[in-house]
């Protein structure tokens, strides 16, 4: 531990930081541009200059270069330094354009800072500016290439960090360029973050271009509610839209960065279409009228035809204290048909997960220090994009990846493959145990005993497992590999990618209650006769979705409470808006079990935008906001049960009534975190099988999670409507070849839903006999539920 | 001798109203007479245009930063060409204070205060005036200034087309 002296300010600070940082542990901000944390010091800016007066370095140093020894006396005040710094600013500054009032970093912009801070007023320098052409980087990132002042952060966070390889830097001296070597759009699914690490405006984000300045901007910590990793973010919201996110700053999970899912999956807030009105029986009410109705009917079924004729549904979307008042509803009913989420094998896969993770639990940080990581039937750019990001790192320091897969698994770095079919997924985790691989190909036997070999002397493993794929077998012989693995020296760590940012909590409230497929069975059957769905859509999210619409049809109750224009909404008997996630106080449980609280951003209304019609808003004043009704899930359903109608005092007697959730009143947003140390239970067993026409001359179909835009929130997304794909397949290169078909050709996709018209895609790191085809909401593919297979055919399209 | 003093202090103040009954009023009789401001006057607020008639405001906030009731609102929006104006623009004159920060603020010279004073109205959303408004037909206190045309970002020149700018950079070219 290092102690040296810093502005006449003693600080002793951990081994190996920079001088920088030690500074800062003074709260000393040393100006800079290129140093970034996660990216780590290159020297390359010249403005961190201080001044080392007396120890083992002595003279005008960079800061970010020099390791903080003992014995060091720093000055940042010194004279040298300063005109140093002066120096350095003014020359950033000879060819910046004269565009700050149009540029949209105004207001958080360093390098307008450090003018400021550099005492830089007054242009001296006469000569011509170096102006550049700017590329078109596609519908995420704008680009303004004369505001550059070459501090290689951009390429540093798109190439290393992020491991894109299509934007990188040309030319020399002041001819520098960051760009793509042909204009297009930028292919990393984490382009986003360029906008956060640029320390000026050459790249800002496009769909908030001349939106609002910061000093306009309502800003909160929040959580990600797009995937189950719970990464902080930070949306920004103006004129009552959501209108931006940020990544927030949390190095247990995401650490400075997020995916462009996350990033630019905000719109779902504003969404025309949303329900913004309480609603009884297709009459517009308010929405302590229908929360009435909602609780009289209900109990009016539970008492005429007992308490398990009223089903709960609750979501992995809806906040964690709304999880725990729906479960206390269920349980005040006495009715024992809950369940957190619609999708049978997500289900099983998260309460496993809570029941047999224990200290196998990895955080994306401890993942990031991972030396071998080993994906079985987990896609992390699809189900848990930053997850692929942690991954990298963990590549970049040294470790391994092996991937096991029937899909062709995207990663940033280099990985080996191994695809294998589904049903082998949790085979071959056995047959790990086991060391007995008879059941396997040579070629696939003799990849497989070498990774038991690696399994064995790795320091610090990780077995990454996807719910979709896994179900409740997977995630249970995933963990029981981990236990077999596990030495007395070191564990092997477990991480599983849910459906969504409260799958755990949902999980761990669940206990060993039916699953969903089992109370559609019940509805089918006439005993469950009512149904309430908190924040979910059976219709669309139950594996056999043609067996939920005709199963919940025969309910004589459908209650829903939701943000989402989804269609247990637009069918429901009774309903509810909620509050979306940024614009409610709430917590979430991640895939880990780390409990994190969220704050609200803005006020739920209809966005100014939509009430102006894009010009001015009206000149009609109201005393109450227009579609401003929504409230917070949990702040309804305490309603309803007449229960503390503050996150505070809710939080406390949620604590008081299930200890295992000890840690929920003490959480505050914008920390790493609190991890639970509740324990699920197993789901029941029997696990039902997608019926399965053995039909020998059809293809397998697999559905998948497609990439970025195609989960539901991110699909009511307009920024990321345009990366969102036309309805296609992917199939290995081989099977094309057998079915006469070519990469980019139209072909008709048959199945039991019908006919549709599809793009081919093909693969080679894929399994050769399967057929991948994403679920795509509001096309042919929406009936696609990750999970299933189907039989179908796959003919080429007649030519006209 | 206080009552020398009284007396003085009764009788005085009684010549000097007598003495202003021979002067001048400073007064006018309003609305009928009206005073014509100097033109740096603080008044009515007006959004003006560039020379070549295209509007100045680049809706870049910092009127409605620098205003210290709030009055002023706005949405900047882009053309076809990447120019960002004011989608909408919004001042509301019966909280405005006519302070003038806003046309300090302004590096566009586009909110400029004028010398007509005479914007009283018993409706108040009638104070409340939107762009349409506001724009004015003319370059204001400032005939000369065109903010594009010193930006350097190529909206109103070409791309490095300013007197200040060398040419677009080839950074593929290979000479060192």
């Amino acid at each position: 531990m290092p102690k040296l002296t810093i502005d006449n300010l003693e600080v002793t600070v951990p081994e190996g930081i920079n001088v920088l940082e030690a500074a800062r542990e003074l709260d000393i901000i040393i100006p800079h541009f290129c140093y970034h944390e996660a990216l780590g010091s290159v020297g390359s800016c010249r403005l961190c200059a201080m001044m080392f007066v007396d120890g083992p370095v002595k003279g005008l140093q960079m800061a970010c270069m020099i390791q903080a020894q003992d014995g060091m006396v720093v000055s940042s005040t010194d004279p040298d330094a300063i005109e140093l710094r002066e120096h350095v600013i003014e020359w950033a500054m000879t060819n910046h354009p004269h565009d700050c009032p149009v540029c949209d970093e105004g207001g958080e912009c360093q390098l307008q800072e450090m003018t400021v801070a550099g005492g830089h007023g007054v242009r001296r320098y006469s000569g011509k500016k170096c102006t550049f052409t700017n590329q078109n980087l596609g519908p995420f990132v704008q680009q303004e290439m004369n505001r550059c002042i070459t501090c290689y952060r951009c390429v540093r966070t798109y190439r290393d960090y992020c491991g894109g390889t299509d934007y990188g830097v040309f030319g020399s001296r002041n001819r520098i360029q960051y760009a793509r070597f042909r204009e297009g759009a930028l292919e990393s699914p984490f382009s986003g973050n360029i906008i956060d690490a640029c320390p000026t405006g050459v790249l800002t984000s496009k769909p908030f271009r001349f939106k609002t300045r910061l000093w306009d901007l309502q800003e909160a910590p929040s959580i990600c509610p797009h995937c189950s990793l719970g990464c902080a973010t930070v949306p920004g919201g103006r004129y009552r839209e959501v209108q931006r996110v940020k990544a927030g700053i949390n190095r247990e999970t995401n650490g400075f960065f997020i995916c462009d899912r996350g990033r630019f999956g905000y719109d779902h807030v504003n969404h025309p279409e949303r329900p913004r009105q309480g609603r009884l029986d297709g009459q517009p009410v308010t929405v302590n009228a229908a929360l009435l109705a909602a609780r009289e009917q209900v109990t009016a079924i539970a008492s005429k035809h007992g308490p398990d004729s009223v089903a709960f549904l609750g979501s992995s979307r809806s906040s964690f204290e709304a999880s725990v008042l729906l479960h206390d509803w269920a349980k005040a009913t006495g009715s024992q048909q809950l369940v957190f989420e619609a999708h049978q094998g997500r289900d099983r896969a998260a309460r496993t997960l809570t029941a047999q993770l224990g200290k196998h639990v990895r955080s994306q940080e401890e993942l990031r220090q991972s030396d071998l990581v080993i994906l079985f039937g987990a896609d992390p750019l699809a189900e848990g994009p930053m997850l692929a990001l942690a991954i990298r790192q963990a590549v970049r320091n040294g470790g391994k990846v092996v991937v096991i897969d029937p899909r062709p698994v995207e990663l940033p770095c280099a990985a080996s493959y191994l695809p294998l079919s589904p049903e082998k997924l949790p085979e071959v985790l056995v047959a790990l145990g086991k060391k007995d691989f008879n059941a396997f190909e040579a070629d696939e036997r003799v990849l497989l005993e070498s990774l038991v070999e690696q399994l064995k002397s790795a320091q610090r493993p990780v077995l990454i497992g996807g719910a979709d794929l896994l179900g409740g077998k997977g995630v249970q012989a995933l963990c029981a590999a981990a236990e077999k693995f596990t030495s007395d020296e070191r564990s092997v760590g477990v991480i599983t990618l849910l459906a969504g940012p409260n799958s755990y909590g949902g999980a761990l409230l669940a206990g060993d209650g039916p699953d969903f497929d089992s109370i559609l069975d019940a509805v089918q059957e006439g005993t469950v006769r009512a149904l309430v769905c908190l924040e979910s859509d059976p219709f669309r999210e139950a594996r056999d979705p043609a067996r939920a619409h005709a199963a919940l049809g025969h309910l004589e109750l459908l209650v829903s409470f939701d943000s989402t224009p989804n269609l247990a909404a637009q069918r429901a008997d009774i309903f509810l808006p909620t509050r979306a996630n940024a614009e409610m106080a709430g917590s979430y449980v991640n895939n880990e079990g780390r409990l994190q609280a969220f704050m609200p951003v803005i006020d739920p209304g209809v966005p100014i935008r939509e009430t102006g019609a894009g010009n001015h808003p009206p000149r009609e004043f109201f005393q109450i906001t227009p579609g401003s009704s929504p409230e917070a899930d949990w702040l309804l359903l305490a309603g309803l049960l007449e229960r503390e109608l503050d996150l505070v005092g809710l939080r406390e007697s949620i604590e008081k009534d299930h200890p295992p959730f000890a840690g929920l009143s003490s959480i505050a947003a914008e920390t790493t975190g609190v991890r639970l140390t509740a324990q699920g239970t197993l789901p029941p067993a029997e696990e039902q099988e997608l019926p399965h026409a053995a039909d020998s001359e059809a293809l397998t179909l697999m559905a998948i999670t497609g990439q970025i835009g195609s989960c539901w929130l991110a699909h009511l997304s307009s920024p990321l409507a345009a990366t969102e794909p036309q309805p296609y397949v992917i199939l290995h290169p081989e099977l094309a070849a057998e079915l006469n078909l070519a990469a980019d050709e139209r072909a008709r996709l048959t199945t039991h839903f019908g006919h549709c018209h599809i793009v081919i895609r093909t693969d080679e790191k894929m399994l050769k006999s399967l057929i991948l085809v994403p679920q795509l909401w509001d096309t042919a593919l929406e009936g696609m539920v990750p999970g299933g297979m189907l039989d179908c055919r796959l003919e080429k399209e007649a030519q006209r | 001798m206080n009552l020398w003093r009284d007396i003085k202090g009764t009788l005085q103040p009684f010549w000097i109203t007598l003495g202003y009954l021979f002067k001048k009023p400073v007064t006018i009789q309003y609305p009928e007479e009206k005073r014509t401001p100097p033109p740096r006057y603080r008044a009515r607020i007006v959004l003006t245009r560039n020379p070549d008639g295209t509007e100045r405001c680049v809706a870049c906030q910092l009127c409605s930063a620098a205003c210290p009731v709030d009055c002023i609102s706005m949405q900047a929006a882009e053309d076809g060409d990447g120019r960002r104006y004011a989608g909408w623009f919004r001042i509301n004159f019966a909280r405005c204070i006519f302070c003038g920060l806003c046309a300090e603020a302004c590096p566009t010279m586009a909110i400029q205060t004028t010398p007509d004073y005479e914007i009283c109205n018993r409706d108040l959303l009638k104070l409340v005036q939107e762009k349409e408004d506001l724009l004015i037909d003319g370059c204001g206190k400032d005939m000369e200034y065109n903010y594009y045309e010193h930006a350097g970002i190529g909206v109103a020149n070409e791309r490095g087309g300013n007197e200040d700018e060398y040419g677009p950079v080839d950074p593929k070219a290979l000479v060192p």
